[in-house]
């Protein structure tokens, strides 16, 4: 118990260490923020504008009132307004996040499914032909950027083979095949590069495992092989493929900003890329703090998962 | 360092040679616009044909080399060199320097990458200005912590105290006994950071957000071609698949480096060669024998040949009796063992020689044939109960997984089976303990979890691997009372490998002295222990430490290891005895006196 509330405690100060520092990182840029967000192609802007803008922002008080008021609203749920069109970024940010969760949950299912087996069986017939092809190609997978998978994707399946559409959103509750049909791609695509990193760990691991004096043990006990796998070189195998697992979800909530935007997928990070053109920046704060927010979740979930998994953690 | 694999070096070497030698190519200039030709076929001038805005798709791809890797490398560069700098001062410095150096690597770790660049983006514009500060920004931590963790481990080795002692300048330490020492690593993260650099700028790039059009990058240019995909696909085909092949380069280069850097060697492994029965000696074992060793011998083998740990071990246990197999480390006493139970570790192989267990010899049995045995009528335990037990499951299901892998028996009945077990070894409220997970156990406990595991099929051999090793005196001396008082009940033979001389001298009836993979004397602990027939026996003898305190003679000298065996007796080199003759042909284990053997040619001088 004691550990779960350590971990929840380090969490927690990690998001406020988060949002403190996306505090600051607008009143560090040399420069007067507003003037800097309103600059677009080196144009001058407008001083009425640039005023305003401040009053919004807040820039007008004092450092310490800015910090306390900001901190205050984030407290209650309140990101601030889009300086696009003046709604409120957390209702925005509501109602595209599902989307985004949607796309990395059917991302993982696919790459667990696909990895994993696929990792063991390397593992167990080391050297053989089966390894050294899924290697390969995991190698390969790795090598190619999601964004170029994205877009190969589209040229050869919706473009060329006319398998599946371009790009695009229906909700699941208008029309259920057309919105898994759309949702089919942009998941494939992040699911192989997942899928060759979760090979390469889950195929390290049972090795490393498979080393262990306590296999050797369990060998001398005379137990049988499929439950020397099954009982020990998986179970104990898990906790580091779980770790990987966790924290590649979590650099792909970032990654999938380029497959949101080669899908035309409406998720959060086509959200974020149109903030950052538009230099929105209250929009682009509340994005940026919400994922991270969900990457320090992610992370906390992990540590718990894995004292689930290993008694000695639970301890520690 | 070992060899570094040459295929990804030259391959990531001709990829930044030629971005380096674009400009000497006399390609087109690759911002030159030539909207007439747009989406023009390949042509002599144009070899990749013109891009939407006419422009030269070979010179855009080439320059785009020549600005993704600039980007790359100087953004690692700078990370490095930043990096480095602030491992090493958190390293050495320690204090608020150490905290803030590791904890504000941990802040920047809380950002996905990509969004921390795209958060930077917003306020700085795009641009390799913002780029290259950006990535190096996100690369910093792998540094700090490699630099770091190397500052820490070689902080703690003599020589660095030693050379503080000295009075050299903490400056001159650092750099002079740390740099060298981390090189390898920082190296592994410089190409791991110059690889994620490339893949994280063409994906600003292709977003808009990072190299800003019109110069060349591949990025920029999966993006633009996005657009006329249906027209010509080739312009997408070309930067996709130069952008790949670098970074495949690039990731080739970074698992060699890590091999390379890896201080564990790979040494390759082989099948069980079909020689086994060639070399097998025609003998029979002695009627009624526990375990009958005749001739084994051990390979590995290396890039240079087959080494030979373990040469020609024979020897014999009869049931209710305990003979010790005695020897320094690398003396080949544990390799024996686990061979007998068909347990080598994968580089290892038996290369010749029969070992019966009860009549049948285990060498040439099938996997599955072995199993049946393993646990059943042999049984062994190991030095480290701790890493030799599951971490993730109870004491008792493990010690109830022996039971079941040699007979039925329901869930119910195994529990109360592992309990009474862990009652039989000895364990306080074993109903209690048998919950455990090993790590909520002592050493002893541990130990003793071990021995009811291997006995739960009464077994009639059990090997125990310097069982006692690991744990205090007190509880070396129980754990030893427990095996003989166990031996004694179940009439088991037992064969214990043990550096420890008083140990011997406690718990075996006979014992077998190995050196350098070779059995030196064989016979009965009291007629050994009061003559010994072998020079080496003798000096292992002197150097027990007395309990009169005064001092033990240590045995100058080292073991010879496998692959270095001098010629004629291996002992010669060490041994007080030798003469010139020892040095050369061959030695064999003679019986010279009644259940006495020795290996050494002068054993009647040493009287
Ligand atoms: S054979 Fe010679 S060198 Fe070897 S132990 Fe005997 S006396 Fe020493």
């Amino acid at each position: 118990m004691l550990f779960v509330l350590k971990r929840i405690g380090v969490s927690v100060l990690l998001v406020w260490v988060v949002a403190t520092i996306v505090f600051l990182a607008i009143r560090m840029v040399p420069g007067d923020p507003a003037t800097i967000l309103l600059s677009q192609g080196g144009v001058a802007p407008d001083p009425a504008a640039v005023a305003q803008l401040r009053i919004q922002l807040g820039l007008n008080q004092p450092l310490g009132m800015q910090y306390v008021a900001d901190m205050h609203r984030l407290l209650v749920g309140d990101l601030g307004q889009s300086l696009q069109d003046q709604t409120p970024v957390a209702g925005e940010i509501l109602r595209r996040l599902p989307r985004t969760l949607e796309l990395i949950g059917a991302a993982a299912v696919l790459a667990v499914l696909l990895g994993l087996p696929a990792g063991l069986l390397a593992a167990i017939r080391r050297g053989g032909a089966f390894d050294r092809i899924a290697s390969w190609l995991a190698a390969v997978a790795l090598a190619v950027p999601i964004f170029v998978v994205g877009t190969l994707m589209v040229a050869i399946f919706a473009q060329g083979l006319h398998w599946a559409p371009a790009g695009g959103y229906v909700s699941f509750a208008r029309h259920p095949l057309r919105h898994l049909e759309l949702l089919a791609m942009p998941a494939a695509t992040i699911a192989i590069g997942l899928a060759a990193i979760l090979f390469r760990m889950t195929r390290a691991a049972v090795l490393d495992v498979s080393m262990r004096d306590y296999i050797r043990t369990a060998r001398a006990k005379g137990v049988a092989p499929r439950r020397i796998l099954a009982r020990h070189v998986l179970r104990n195998a898990l906790m580091p493929i779980v770790t990987v697992l966790a924290l590649n979800l979590g650099s792909l909530l970032g990654g999938t900003v380029l497959v949101e935007y080669v899908f035309n997928w409406p998720g959060l990070s086509g959200l974020l890329v149109d903030a950052v053109n538009a230099r929105d920046y209250p929009e682009v704060q509340g994005v940026v703090l919400v994922i991270s927010v969900l990457f320090v979740a992610l992370n906390l979930v992990v540590d718990l998962l894995y004292a689930l998994l290993d008694p000695r953690v639970r301890h520690g | 360092m070992q060899r570094l694999r040459p295929g990804p070096v030259v391959a990531v070497g001709t990829i930044a040679f030629l971005a380096l030698l674009v400009p000497l190519f006399g390609l087109d200039n690759p911002l030159h616009m030539d909207i007439a030709h747009r989406l023009a076929q390949p042509t002599l001038a144009h070899p990749l044909g013109q891009d939407a805005y006419g422009r030269d798709v070979l010179a855009r791809l080439l320059w785009g080399a020549r600005v993704s890797l600039a980007v790359a490398s100087s953004s690692s560069a700078l990370a490095c060199l930043v990096g480095t700098a602030l491992g090493l001062a958190g390293g050495f410095l320690r204090g608020p320097v150490e905290f803030l150096a590791l904890r504000g690597m941990d802040v920047v770790l809380c950002f996905p990458p990509l969004l921390l660049a795209l958060l930077v983006v917003t306020l700085l514009g795009p641009g390799a200005p913002t780029l290259i500060p950006l990535l190096a920004v996100l690369y910093l931590p792998g540094f700090v912590r490699v630099v770091y963790a190397g500052v820490l481990s070689v902080r703690t080795q003599d020589y660095v105290e030693a050379m503080r002692s000295l009075g050299a300048g903490r400056l001159r330490i650092m750099l002079g006994t740390i740099l060298p020492n981390v090189g390898g690593p920082v190296l592994v993260q410089f190409s791991i950071a110059a690889a994620s650099a490339v893949v994280l700028e063409s994906g600003l790039s292709f977003l808009g957000l990072g190299v800003v059009p019109p110069a060349p990058s591949w990025g920029l240019m999966i993006g633009e071609a996005r657009a006329t995909m249906m027209q010509a696909p080739l312009l997408l085909l070309w930067p996709c698949l130069a952008l790949s092949v670098t970074i495949l380069a690039l990731n080739a280069l970074c698992d060699a480096l890590r091999d390379a850097v890896d201080p564990h060697g790979i040494t390759r492994r082989r099948r069980h060669g079909g020689l086994l029965d060639r070399l097998a000696p025609g003998l029979l074992p002695a009627p009624g024998a526990a375990l009958e060793l005749a001739g084994l011998t051990i390979a590995i083998d290396t890039p240079s040949g087959p080494i030979h740990p373990v040469r020609d071990v024979s020897l014999r246990v009869m049931p209710h009796e305990t003979l010790a197999l005695v020897g320094e480390s690398g003396s080949g006493k544990s390799l024996t063992g686990l061979a007998t139970m068909g347990l080598l570790p994968p580089i290892a192989r038996v290369a010749g020689g029969a070992a019966w267990i009860e009549g049948r010899d285990v060498l040439r049995l099938d996997e599955a044939a072995l199993r049946r045995l393993r646990g059943a009528t042999v049984a062994m335990i190991f030095q480290d109960p701790l890493s030799s037990l599951n971490p993730v499951q109870r004491i008792a299901t493990q010690i109830g997984e022996a039971v079941q892998a040699h007979a039925r028996s329901p869930a119910k009945a195994t529990w109360r089976r592992a309990v009474e077990l862990l009652r039989h070894v000895g364990i306080p409220d074993p109903e209690r303990r048998a919950h455990n997970f090993p790590h909520e156990m002592s050493g002893g406990m541990r130990q003793r979890a071990m021995i009811a595991m291997a006995i739960a099929n009464q077994p009639r051999l059990l090997i125990a691997d310097e069982p006692t090793t690991a744990l205090d005196v007190t509880i070396q001396a129980q754990v030893l009372e427990l095996l003989a008082a166990l031996r004694r009940e179940s009439g088991m033979a037992l064969i214990f490998i043990t550096h420890s001389l008083p140990v011997v001298a406690e718990i075996a009836d006979r014992v077998a002295v190995m050196y350098a993979g070779e059995i030196v004397e064989q016979g009965r602990v009291a007629e050994v222990f009061a003559r010994p027939l072998h020079p080496y026996t003798a000096a292992l003898l002197a150097s027990v430490p007395r309990e009169d305190g005064s001092l033990a003679e240590a045995i100058p000298g080292t073991v010879p290891p496998p692959y270095a065996l001098p010629p004629g007796c291996a002992f010669a080199p060490r041994c007080r005895f030798a003469r010139a003759d020892c040095s050369s042909g061959t030695l064999a284990l003679t019986e010279v006196m009644a259940e006495r053997l020795t290996r050494c040619r002068r054993w009647s001088d040493l009287a």
